[in-house]
């Protein structure tokens, strides 16, 4: 579905991913993990052409997306949502508006709009919340938003930038069950950038694991399943003192 | 009312509107091409949309140059240019084209500081979107940064206030203009004194106005 081909990137002369070849195939979930500055978040912003590879090609759907003219690459843009670390949503827009404006960009009639929104709040369980700010919401609520908004125009891709990473431990396995939600009920295939074990282990059907810009190995892993976290006082208490008792 | 300022109440009121005309242009000009300007000032830098390094360094070259000039030279340096433009360079109306400029120049700088108060992040999410650098400037940034465009415009037209106060030196009249040859030249220290008041409650006016919009703007 999408596939990078001898890939190089460089941030003034300092190269960032070195002749990377990768193919993401449709209907897994795909997770990068590597260490911070390996290059997986710039990996990952290479396959929407965020960054413009100084060498290789970039396909989605077998089209050759570095050769595009501007208007064809925000089309296919539209086919591949995407979310990030620190959600990057709209903080003047309320939460149905931020839903909305990726809705405007594919030129969704507005009478449309009002359903397809309903619709995409209710998916990440957030309905009640369309007149809120961002403000008002917590960590994992706004990524929920973010994921609505990516979502929106039935994108094929999800390409997610560290989703779960400035989230607590409870709150990702919430995020982590949406995104599952989404590729089993919804067929969307999911790249998903992690430098947390855990959260790879989880969901992932296939691994690439980057090291230097370099891709280190892909491998298929079975899902582990996301694991019930509670973040409550009496999960830490009990975590801290049996930790002191096995090691007494 | 003081029997002073009923005196000259009909210099007084032509010299309310006279202040009215040259800022409200100035305002005009400001957000017409200031905001664009300034828009396309932050765009132009490195690392944004349309990042060019030659627009870039003359836009913000153009920019230092004009607000660099003290305000009265810059109204006697552009006497030429008021001419093709008015046909005359004396008068309200003449006067309009200095401020113009100034005001161009002074808003411009603001709107890029608020721009880039926007985080990339932002921006970044829109462009995976797929919005066209059109829609990024008006269904994000501007959304984003709305009440620094509005505390920024609120500054501006507190200066220009200020610089319309000298437009006498061209006939362009105003509240200024009127404090100096009526309440200054001719002696008459407490007319001054009204309209340095009537200067200062302007102000308060539009500095609450503006903060108050800005205020109920910002829901972030």
């Amino acid at each position: 579905m999408i596939s990078l081909r001898n890939v190089d990137k460089s941030f003034s002369k300092q190269p960032v991913i070195q002749s990377v070849t990768l193919s993401i195939e449709q209907g897994e979930i795909h997770g990068i993990i590597g260490a911070s500055g390996a290059g997986k978040s710039t990996l990952l912003r290479l396959m929407n052409l965020l960054e413009r590879p100084d060498a290789g090609i970039v396909e989605f759907d077998g089209t050759d997306l570095t050769i595009l003219p501007k208007q064809k690459l925000r089309q296919i843009r539209q086919e591949m949502g995407m979310i990030f670390q620190d959600f990057n949503l709209v903080g003047n827009k309320t939460v149905e508006q931020n839903v909305a404006v990726s809705l405007e960009l594919a030129g969704v009639k507005k009478h449309e709009r009002t359903d397809r929104i309903q619709e995409c709040l209710r998916f990440v369980g957030l309905e009640s919340f369309a007149r809120k700010y961002p403000t008002e919401l917590s960590g994992g609520q706004k990524q929920r938003v973010a994921i609505a908004r990516a979502i929106a125009n039935r994108p094929r891709v999800l390409l997610c930038d560290e989703p779960t990473s400035s989230l607590d431990p409870s709150t990702t396995s919430e995020i982590l069950r949406v995104l599952q939600d989404i590729n089993q009920t919804l067929g969307v295939t999911i790249v998903l950038v992690s430098h947390e074990m855990q959260v790879i282990q989880s969901i992932c059907n296939r691994v690439t694991i980057m090291a230097d810009g370099r891709i280190e190995a892909t491998v298929a892993t079975e899902p582990a399943g996301i694991t019930e976290i509670t973040s409550d006082a009496g999960w830490f208490l009990t975590q801290l003192v049996e930790r002191r008792d096995s090691h007494a | 009312m003081p029997d002073i300022v009923l005196e000259y109440a009909s210099e007084i009121r032509l010299a309310i509107g006279q202040t009215f005309v040259m800022v409200g242009i100035s305002i005009l000009a400001a957000v017409l091409v200031g905001l664009p300007l300034g828009t396309w000032l932050y765009l132009s830098r490195k690392g944004q949309l349309l990042s060019n390094r030659f627009v870039f360094s003359s836009l913000n070259l153009l920019v230092n140059t004009i607000r660099s000039f003290p305000f009265l030279l810059l109204v006697v340096f552009l006497i030429p240019f008021t001419r093709i433009i008015i046909g005359t360079a004396i008068g309200t109306a003449a006067a309009t084209v200095p401020l113009a400029v100034i005001a161009i120049a002074h808003y411009s700088r603001l709107v890029e500081q608020s721009l880039l108060e926007v985080p990339k992040g932002v921006i970044e999410a829109a462009v995976s979107m797929g919005a066209s650098t059109r829609e990024v400037v008006l269904k994000f940034l501007f959304v984003e940064a709305r009440s620094g465009l509005v505390l920024g415009l609120t500054t501006s037209i507190v200066s220009f206030i200020s610089y319309s106060t000298i437009m006498g030196v061209v006939g362009g009249g105003g509240i200024g203009d009127f404090a100096v040859r009526y309440g200054y030249q001719q002696f008459q220290t407490e007319l001054m004194l009204y309209m340095i008041l009537i200067m200062v409650i302007l102000v308060q006016l539009i500095q609450f106005a503006g903060t108050t919009v800005a205020r109920l703007l910002d829901k972030r």
